[in-house]
């Protein structure tokens, strides 16, 4: 049995990679089991997916908590301690990372079988977006040993069903087979179940002020930076700049402060939606890809 | 001060002596008359609340939760339709953990469209997280009023609390209510004093935020089951302060000629009176019966009820009430609680009556305490549940089905 888990941000199309490595597994004729969780439906929210694959039918439901391998589309999410995505590896597990950082980098970090590929550089070339679906669908299906055809078969059929145009499924086949030529099919060793063991505990009742979904900590959200989001970044540049105000008043998540008669940007908090850039009259913000 | 009045007034005097802040409302037979009382009280003046009429049963819960949260003392009324209309806000109010009291008086549920009572409304909202307390009269229904806030105020509870009664037999029928002095209902009742609950510019608070944790929605969710419990401690303080205070029991389980008797009629709300009465005949006929009414339905009360119930040799349960493909839903719920208590009852058997309001006669009573008789002496095969339907109901429905379909010359 292989156990992938997929790890990404609302939008980047982890439950549709997750689809079409089960898809592809299935049409290679393995028992087959794949399934997503989101919370509300937001961009730029983690999301996690899940990919099963065995030879015998298939006793798992919900959360894989000891995944073979672990596919994280975007390396900003390793710093999210909510979403957690090495919880649950072993030694054993390949980790395939999308970054345009080098292995080095996240080897010392992990310390498990690192791959990393700047995939996002390949979505904006091919398919002009940073979606990675296919992308890393095709890295999937090459590291758990799936055939190509079937692959490419999987991507077709997946995309058909939400709406893609022709061209759209052939970019797709093209980007996922750049994912498959990408990596090596892995040897997967198969470790016992890691599921941990917990002890039943006993909840007492508590005082109301405790034990309702109440929050009185005000602007508590400062905790969650959404800056990690971020895909690319809007500079301003100053020169340009007239002092409009425009793109203070259409960022969506106030992060665009008024400091000296100019804007500035919360970076710890703009999720890189690029209103502001859309919306600058003078052009004076540009956009630079995360981490260059 | 004794004054005859109608179950619904009853109600709405209970809301008017616990000196409510704030009735969101929504009309629907046969509770009108509780919204009615009571805005007819506010415009002369008589009594001091803010009464809102909504759009519907659904926006009048979520307005009564919302004010609660804020820290006023609300109450509503509804029935049956409405009831199940305003259902989803019924879970919402017991998360939020706001002490509302509704007023639910009971009433059969469509289709086929009916006015008269059944417990299918108010039993339906047995999960919901709001305490129960169903009454067999007028008087029970004012004071059970009273009783709900007071428990459904106190900090080891903070829910909100349903008080049921029947459409018609009890909600249109005038009978003696002692209403208390308002002062005395003030020493029993002050003033809500919210501890989580409240309104206040200088403390901004987030209530009822949204839990995407399965962790921490389970710690939630059973945060309201650990309240319930504490609610059947807290149910009994009250009721003795309650009866030190007024001189009537309101006991959870209430018994009536229990004490040398073998078998048992298990019944709740209105026609209880009906149970009782039958009691009466069968004792003249030697039969060794009383009855167990369950007046608090939520938080159950099964401690009580064993000991109520303890060495029985048989339980005729009554529901007034169906479920489909299972049976009474009252003779489930006290069959599972009785089933690992060593000195239970031998037989429990399971009768479905009065729905829509139809009546039970003596006879049906008499019935099914022959029946239960017949199962335990000898050791027959039970078959539950039981309708009680007489060849008159019989005769009546074939009258009316056949006019439906224009063979009224067909049948006399």
């Amino acid at each position: 049995m292989i156990k992938v888990r997929f790890h990404g941000r609302g939008g980047q199309g982890m439950k549709t990679s997750s689809r079409i490595l089960g898809t592809a597994a299935f049409l290679s004729g393995f028992f087959v089991q794949d399934f997503p969780i989101y919370g509300a439906e937001r961009r730029g929210a983690p999301v996690v997916a899940f990919t099963i694959i065995s030879k015998e039918p298939i006793l798992e439901r919900g959360y894989i908590f000891d995944p073979n391998i672990l596919l994280i589309s975007d390396e900003t999410l390793l710093l999210d301690k909510q979403t957690d995505p090495t919880k649950g590896m072993s030694k054993e597990s390949i980790v395939f990372i999308n970054s345009n950082k080098n292995e080095d980098y996240f080897k010392e970090k992990i310390g498990a079988k690192v791959i990393v590929e700047d995939l996002t550089k390949i979505a904006l070339e091919v398919l002009g977006r940073p979606i990675l679906s296919t992308l890393i669908a095709g890295v999937a299906a090459k590291l758990v040993g799936i055939e190509q055809k079937y692959l490419e078969e999987a991507v077709k059929e997946e995309l058909e069903q939400i709406g893609a145009n022709e061209e759209m499924i052939r970019k797709n086949i093209l980007a996922a087979t750049i994912g498959y030529n990408k990596v090596q099919e892995v040897k997967i060793e198969q470790t016992e179940s890691l599921e941990p063991e917990v002890k039943v505990v006993e909840v007492e009742y508590n005082d109301p002020e405790i034990s309702t979904p109440v929050i009185s900590f005000v602007a508590n959200s400062y905790l969650k930076k959404t800056g990690t989001w971020r895909v690319f970044k809007p500079i301003i540049k100053y020169q340009k700049c007239k002092s409009c105000r425009l793109c203070y008043v259409y960022c969506p998540e106030s992060a665009i402060k008024w400091e000296n008669n100019f804007p500035v940007i919360d970076y710890e908090n703009c999720k890189g939606c690029l209103i502001c850039v859309q919306e600058c009259p003078l052009k004076a913000i540009e956009i630079v890809r995360e981490g260059e | 001060m004794k004054k005859l009045m109608t179950g619904n007034e009853a109600a709405a005097w209970g809301a008017r002596l616990a000196e409510v802040d704030y009735i969101p409302n929504f009309p629907i037979t046969p509770q009108t008359e509780i919204i009615e009382t009571l805005s007819k009280w506010i415009r002369e003046g008589e009594m001091k609340a803010v009464f809102r009429t909504m759009d519907s049963e659904h926006s009048m819960l979520t307005a009564a939760g919302s004010a609660s949260a804020t820290g006023a003392r609300v109450f509503t009324a509804t029935s049956s339709q409405g009831l199940l209309y305003a259902f989803e806000m019924l879970y919402n109010l017991s998360g939020w953990r706001v002490p509302v009291v509704m007023v639910n008086v009971s009433r059969g549920l469509s289709a086929p469209i009916t006015l008269e009572p059944d417990h299918n409304d108010i039993l339906s909202a047995r999960d919901s997280g709001f305490l129960q307390i169903h009454c067999e009269t007028a008087q029970e229904i004012l004071d059970s009023i009273l009783v709900a806030y007071k428990i459904s105020e106190d900090k080891r509870v903070m829910l909100p609390t349903i008080v049921n009664f029947d459409g018609f037999y009890l909600s249109f029928t005038r009978e003696i209510v002692d209403v208390p002095k308002l002062e005395d209902v003030r020493k029993f009742l002050p003033e809500y004093k919210p501890t989580h609950t409240f309104f206040k510019a200088s403390k901004p608070l987030a209530q009822g935020t949204p839990v995407l944790n399965s962790s921490l929605y389970s710690y939630f969710r059973y945060q309201v089951h650990r309240a319930m419990e504490n609610a059947l401690d807290v149910y009994k303080e009250v009721k003795e302060e309650f009866n030190k205070k007024f001189g009537r029991p309101i006991d959870e389980v209430e018994t009536y000629m229990m004490d040398d008797a073998e078998y048992a009629l298990l019944m709740t709300n209105s026609f209880s009176t009906k149970g009782k009465k039958a009691v009466i005949k069968m004792r003249e006929k030697k039969i060794n019966v009383g009855l167990i009414k369950l007046r608090l339905f939520r938080p159950f009360p099964t401690k009580e009820l064993m000991k109520q119930t303890r060495g029985l040799k048989g339980l005729a349960i009554i529901d007034q009430n169906i479920s489909p493909g299972k049976g009474g839903v009252i003779y489930s719920e006290v069959s599972s609680e009785l089933y690992n208590y060593e000195e239970k009852p031998k037989v429990i058997t399971s009768f479905i009556g009065g729905l829509g309001g139809k009546n039970i006669s003596e006879t049906e009573f008499e019935f099914a305490i022959n029946y239960t008789r017949k199962v335990y002496e000898e050791r027959t095969t039970l078959r539950v549940p039981i309708l009680l339907f007489t060849e008159e109901d019989k005769k009546t429905s074939k009258t009316l089905i056949d006019i439906a379909h224009g063979g009224e010359k067909n049948e006399a």
